[in-house]
């Protein structure tokens, strides 16, 4: 999103998605290295952003896993202003994995963000960031009228890319030098399927009228 | 900010100081605020009306290490530091010892050079070093103050270049120069210092050969430094770094003169400062075996060399990018540009020397500031030189068409990320411009139809500009749809669908070009029949053919690739992606979005490639083998490009991938019921025509 990009100090990295996926054919090898935890997925308990005692536990893992320096204010701007979009992963009582989002008008489109899906090392390669956590935050856009939903990863997370390209994103950019260690970035874009394109499918939930789209929605701080 | 901090000690301004405005009231909040806090919860704010959480988002917070880069710094403003001794002059009171300084020093600014020039800002690397911001604080130190000089003139030198090029966001960091001294007093005369102080070292090397050689002592000349076993070692390594600098600066200078004039001179200066290289290369191993005490200490040393080798190796790279450019014939056409410009971004050159790139081509809204666009872009369109002067350029479109021309040549210099979204934007501005013009000559062409004369030379411009631009457009989406595999913008489910787009591509611009082509040679035979009837008419038919026909086999090879993917598919060796929450139609309307908008080409759409890829499988294949047919062209046009160096490797690449691709299918056909056949594909003939490697597993 390039508003943000001019708004914000140059010193400010970029959001950016940290999973890592199984590349396509190339299982085996890496996933016998990775010291995963054992666990069953039905362990594994997901909750939507519940307020503010889930702020250090989000702070905490995408510090751990992103180098770009948030402030309190960046993770408030986005669990605050659309909580629904937000969930966490727990195993155990502890937080293993979270996606940030947001959504509003971009240019005429109603669009979902992306903004940051981590997952720690253990606990990565079974799904907990695409099949749950991702997706669940994708269905509450398409049911808010999102026509679409973007996001931007680093060119070299091959895990992420694949990731995303299941569920239907594509390569819509290539963002020259866009982090601050110097390397690219994909955009990546996931259309929705229009009802006047696809007769047979059911309409789309209707638009989120009140929904605060707009950057200066409402805050709910004191 | 930071000299601020260190030069008044915190305190708090006057309140009364703070005056009232028409609007405002000044207030000391200091007691509401305490009173607040006491009844503040974790995670509360107190906040104005205009607070917007989005707005929030870009605070800075003080004295965290990573937003807060001012706290890493030891002292808070120059004066401070240059107080505490950290840019002495001279740097040792030792001779010996300042000779090494310096020369560290030189070998840190030619990094920190490099570093600037990969993208990050001018005063986080270059001026970073204290010597370069107080220019009066060297005069002492003819070495170092030449040195110094020599580097400001030179970042003054490619700033400005590449501020004029810009075009995007690219060069943001690189062209903010905040407040920083760009030109010191006398900076323009760079060259006559460092001449000189060239010349005093030759001497004292001079001297020293001289007097090891034992045949004569010469006392009038005052050595560089202490020790007589190592004078000649430091005096040469100093001055292969002065001389690079000297014809680095010549470089730049020999490259702005207008109209390309200063190539050929460039060039001479390019061997010298590549030779230069080479020199600093290998005084790389006296001068750590007799490195001083200081960085012998630490480990700084070695990471210094590594980092001298980087820089160089960059500035190799440089140079020979530099060079290409130089080689530059300047060639009055049009065509010949475009494809300098994109052989040129072949070698991925960084954006110093795309921005001399883009200056070299336009200049003054001209071609190398010296051929009219309107001129070029009707020759280009096959016209003959009496077009030139017609009143046809003062029409607003060409005038409109004349700025796309010139807006094409400088997006092909960008970074191929940029050049990709922006040429695909650019294609509805073809596109429209082209109706624009089509209303507007038909307009022309009802009044000027009315003398016969008139009528029949408007007509033919028309008609030659229009086929013209038609094929620029497609030329243009198929550089767009290329570009996308160097970015690696598509995976494997998107190869079909992109070879269908690029073969339908293909097709019209083999069309046009035919149609244009064909049209200009009308207009030549025409003329030597009028001189007299020649069998030349068959050699001109034959090259044009040639350039249709080298297109032909991409055709081919581009409908063979797409037919593959969709046998693969449809035959169930490739698994169609499964999104749940979209379809393949979906992807298709992303990924030709911008070709769709523009029309490129009409009457296209996710039916019309589902209706030609449905069916495809490994016997229809059979019957149709389109890479044979690619094979075949590739193999017979080439005697007509024998001297075309680029385009004779571009088809033997495609006779490449054509024969591995044609051999893979015969073996998926063969073994189309074994589970162990494992397909996959590779970049490795072609940029951007894939090759499967078939493989038993």
């Amino acid at each position: 999103m390039p508003k943000w990009k001019n708004s914000r100090p140059i010193y400010v990295g970029h959001f950016r998605s940290f999973c890592c996926g199984q590349e396509m054919g190339h299982k085996g090898a890496e996933e016998e290295e990775m010291e995963n935890v054992e666990f069953e997925a039905s362990e594994i308990e997901y909750v939507s952003y519940g307020g503010e005692h889930h702020l250090p536990l989000i702070m905490n893992l995408v510090d751990q896993e992103l180098s770009e320096p948030y402030s309190i204010f960046t993770y408030r701007y986005f669990v605050y202003l659309w909580p629904q979009l937000s969930f966490l992963a727990f195993h155990k009582g502890k937080c293993v994995g979270t996606v940030v989002c947001k959504m509003g008008e971009h240019r005429n489109t109603f669009r979902g963000y992306i903004a940051m899906l981590v997952v720690i090392k253990p606990y990565r390669g079974r799904g907990i960031g695409t099949t749950e956590l991702v997706t669940r935050s994708i269905k509450v856009m398409m049911e808010s009228g999102c026509e679409e939903v973007t996001l931007e990863a680093e060119v070299t997370n091959k895990g992420a890319l694949a990731l995303y390209g299941r569920l239907g994103f594509i390569r819509a950019k290539r963002l020259f030098h866009y982090y601050l260690n110097g390397v690219d970035a994909f955009r990546l874009k996931l259309l929705f399927p229009r009802s006047e394109l696809h007769p047979s499918l059911p309409l789309m939930a209707d638009k989120y009228e009140s929904q605060m789209q707009s950057d200066q929605g409402d805050t709910p701080f004191k | 900010m930071a000299e601020d901090r260190a030069s008044e000690p915190p305190s708090i301004p006057s309140r009364a100081s703070i005056p009232s405005g028409d609007n405002s009231v000044w207030a000391d909040v200091s007691p509401l605020l305490h009173a607040a806090c006491q009844d503040l919860q974790e995670g509360e704010l107190i906040h104005g009306d205009n607070f917007n959480l989005f707005a929030a988002m870009s605070a800075l917070e003080i004295m965290d290490p990573k937003m807060d880069s001012g706290i890493a710094c030891t002292y808070y403003s120059l004066d401070e530091a240059i107080e505490n001794g950290v840019a002495p002059v001279p740097v040792s009171a030792d001779k010996t010892t300042d000779v090494q300084c310096v020369i560290d020093i030189m070998d840190h600014l030619l990094a920190c050079e490099a570093t600037w020039h990969k993208g990050h800002s001018l005063a986080q690397t270059v001026y970073s070093c204290l010597y370069l911001l107080r220019p009066e604080r060297t005069l002492s130190h003819a070495l170092l103050h030449s040195y110094c000089k020599v580097i400001r003139a030179t970042c003054k030198a490619i700033l400005s270049v590449v501020s004029e090029a810009r075009t995007h966001e690219e060069e943001d960091l690189f062209t903010m120069s905040y407040g920083l001294p760009l030109s010191g007093d006398g900076d323009e005369k760079c060259l006559s210092l460092l001449n000189a102080v060239e010349e005093t070292i030759s001497r004292q090397l001079r001297s020293c050969k001289a007097s090891s050689s034992k045949r004569r002592v010469s006392e009038d000349i005052e050595q560089l430094q202490n020790n007589p076993d190592l004078e000649e070692g430091y005096c040469k390594a100093l001055l292969c770094r002065l001389r690079f600098r000297k014809h680095f600066y010549h470089l730049l200078m020999s490259m702005k003169r207008p109209q390309g004039r200063g190539l050929e001179m460039a060039r001479k200066h390019i061997a010298a400062c590549i030779s230069e290289i080479d020199y600093i290369k290998k005084s790389s191993d006296f001068l750590r075996v007799n490195a001083h005490e200081m960085s012998k200490q630490n480990l700084e040393n070695t990471t210094a060399s590594v980092y001298l080798f980087q820089a160089l190796e960059y500035f190799m790279k440089l140079l020979q990018d530099l060079d290409a450019i130089c080689s530059c014939t300047l060639a009055p056409s049009l065509e010949a540009a475009l494809l300098f410009v994109v052989k040129f971004q072949k070698s991925k050159p960084d954006l110093v020397a795309r921005a001399h790139l883009q200056l070299l081509l336009v200049q003054d809204g001209k071609l190398y500031g010296r051929d009219p666009i309107f001129s070029m872009t009707t020759r280009a369109a096959g016209l003959p030189e009496v077009a030139e002067m017609h009143d046809i350029q003062k029409n607003e479109f060409m005038v409109q068409l004349g700025q796309l021309v010139i807006n094409l040549l400088k997006i092909l210099c960008t970074n191929a990320a940029w050049q990709r979204r922006k040429l695909g934007k650019m294609l509805q501005d073809w596109r429209v411009t082209y109706v624009q013009l089509e209303m507007a000559f038909k307009e022309e062409f009802e009044e000027a139809s009315k003398t016969s004369n008139n009528k029949k030379v408007c007509f033919k411009i028309y008609q030659h500009i229009l086929a013209w631009v038609e094929e620029q457009t497609y030329w243009i989406a198929f550089r767009f749809l290329n570009l996308g595999f160097e970015l690696e913008l598509y995976s494997v489910h998107d190869y079909c669908m992109v070879y269908w787009y690029t073969y339908v591509v293909l097709i019209k611009l083999a069309e046009k070009k035919h149609l244009r082509m064909s049209m200009s040679s009308d207009s030549a035979k025409k003329k030597t029949k009028k001189k007299r009837d020649s069998f030349k008419d068959g050699e001109t038919d034959y090259q044009i053919s040639a350039a249709v026909l080298f297109l032909q086999s991409q055709i081919y090879l581009s409908e063979g690739l797409s037919m593959m993917f969709a046998a693969l598919r449809n035959e169930h060796r490739i698994v169609p992606l499964q999104s749940p929450f979209n379809t393949e139609h979906e992807i298709f309307v992303q990924q030709f979005e911008l070709l769709q908008k523009a029309c490129v080409p009409d009457h296209v759409s996710y039916a019309t490639f589902k209706e030609s890829t449905i069916h495809a499988n490994f016997a229809t294949l059979a019957i149709c083998d389109y890479f044979k047919e690619a094979q075949r062209i590739a193999k017979e046009v080439k005697s007509s490009f024998a001297n075309d160096p680029d385009t004779m490797a571009e088809l033997r690449r495609i006779e490449q991938v054509a024969e591995r691709n044609s051999i893979a299918l015969n073996v998926c056909r063969a073994g189309a019921l074994d589970p162990k056949l494992k397909i996959s594909f590779a970049f490795c003939h072609h940029p951007f025509y894939a090759t499967a490697i078939v493989k038993r597993s």
